[in-house]
């Protein structure tokens, strides 16, 4: 009698084991619910570039950053800035390297209503309904999907409300990101450096490094984009461009800028008296 | 004899419920986590506020194509399938009517881009 209690405890802890074997691992359960954070790196990527792509369309931060929460990110602007940097240095993606950058630096400044485009945005409302544009701080701005359940929260998300009484409907209007300001202009004689190096460094307003920003140079006879962030170990606010002797250049950032005019690698010389072609470093800074 | 037979038969029924009990908490008690997954198996609200991205960025780019490739993402459907999925779960998960609108208007680009390709 015991020996046969022993034999059934026994067929059922194998049983256990077997079942356990087959649903971890030969024939897991087919996955239908995964959250984004479980998505594969480049995935990520993507998630990430439609969620900078949808910002830049709607200026919607809480939002964005909401979106953001559920991929997992330990630093979301790191990643932003990271996944810019990748974007410019590998420019296959259809998706648009500013418009992370642009969503890293709204992210950092704090910053809602700032897209880098204007949206056209023509939503039709039912009669008796307002669109009514709600402010950031907002309880009905609050973003989407601050945990995994975003069915509840989605809901929480209405922009348009239903008023008993009509009233003016207002306009989002997008507030365009400050200009750059040309905050130093410096000459740099370091024989160690390339000659005639065009340094370029982009900061926001927090004095932190912008990566992803295209800076414009033009010269007389030509003109050429060149991007922050490709040289990370620089930094990613950093960039530059090699100039020629003999050639004066006008440089700005293409989101807008003060534009540094007349620049020209500077004639440097070494303790022996031996000349050089020095460098030049612009710092541009948002106010 | 015939206890002995009665006793494997008892055996062989407990080797089936305890390989039940261990499936049935292998699948759905404690189920392996998964990473580097693919899009085609994220949640449905996720799926949805995908299809709503998608939307939103395309009321500004007004480009089909764009927003075709953003969702050949999920790779199994026609882009405009899986953009009309995202709008009936929209519609049925409490969406805005703006929301609801803009996705609307991605789904019917999308017919549309889709047949002149």
């Amino acid at each position: 009698m015991r020996r046969a209690a022993w034999g059934l405890i026994l067929a059922l802890v194998l049983g256990v084991g077997i079942g356990l074997g087959y649903a971890w691992v030969i024939s897991p359960h087919p996955i239908t619910n995964a959250p984004p954070n479980a998505l594969r790196m480049d995935f990520k990527d993507q998630y990430r570039s439609l969620i900078a792509a949808a910002y830049a369309a709607t200026g919607n931060l809480p939002r964005a950053q909401a979106r953001l929460g559920v991929l997992g990110d330990a630093d979301p602007i790191e990643a932003l800035n990271a996944q810019a940097q990748r974007m410019l240095a590998s420019p296959q993606t259809f998706e648009r390297a500013e418009y992370v950058a642009a969503l890293a630096s709204a992210l950092e400044a704090g910053i809602s209503g700032m897209p880098v485009r204007t949206p056209t945005v023509d939503i039709p409302i039912n009669a008796g309904n307002t669109f009514t544009p709600t402010s950031p701080s907002s309880l009905t701005d609050l973003p989407v999907l601050l945990s995994e359940t975003p069915e509840l929260i989605e809901t929480q998300t209405a922009v348009v409300k239903t008023e008993s009484t009509q009233r003016p409907t207002q306009t989002p209007t997008p507030v365009p990101g400050r200009p750059f300001a040309l905050t130093a202009e410096e000459t740099v004689c370091d024989a160690n450096l390339p000659d005639g190096l065009l340094q370029v460094m982009v900061l926001n307003r927090n004095r932190r490094q912008v990566a992803g920003v295209e800076i414009v140079i033009t010269w007389d006879s030509g003109k050429e984009q060149f991007f922050t962030g490709l040289k990370p170990e620089l930094g990613n606010g950093y960039a530059d461009y090699q100039m020629t002797p003999d050639t004066t250049y006008t440089v700005q950032l293409a989101r807008g800028s003060d534009v540094a005019l007349g620049i020209t690698p500077p004639t440097c010389q070494t303790p022996d008296g031996a000349t050089f072609l020095g460098s030049i470093k612009l710092t541009f800074q948002q106010p | 004899m015939n206890s002995t037979r009665t006793l494997w038969v008892f055996i062989v029924l407990a080797l089936l419920a305890g390989t039940g009990i261990g499936v049935a908490y292998g699948w759905y008690v404690n189920p392996v986590d998964y990473f580097d997954t693919t899009p085609d198996s994220l949640r449905a609200d996720f799926k949805a506020d995908y299809v709503l991205m998608t939307a939103e960025a395309y009321q500004a780019e007004q480009d089909p194509g764009l927003a075709a490739r953003r969702l050949a993402i999920f790779g199994t459907k026609s882009s405009s399938a899986l953009a009309a999925d995202g709008l009936a779960y929209a519609r049925s998960n409490g969406f805005t009517d703006a929301e609801i609108a803009i996705m609307q208007e991605l789904v019917t680009a999308l017919q549309a881009w889709s047949g002149i390709q």
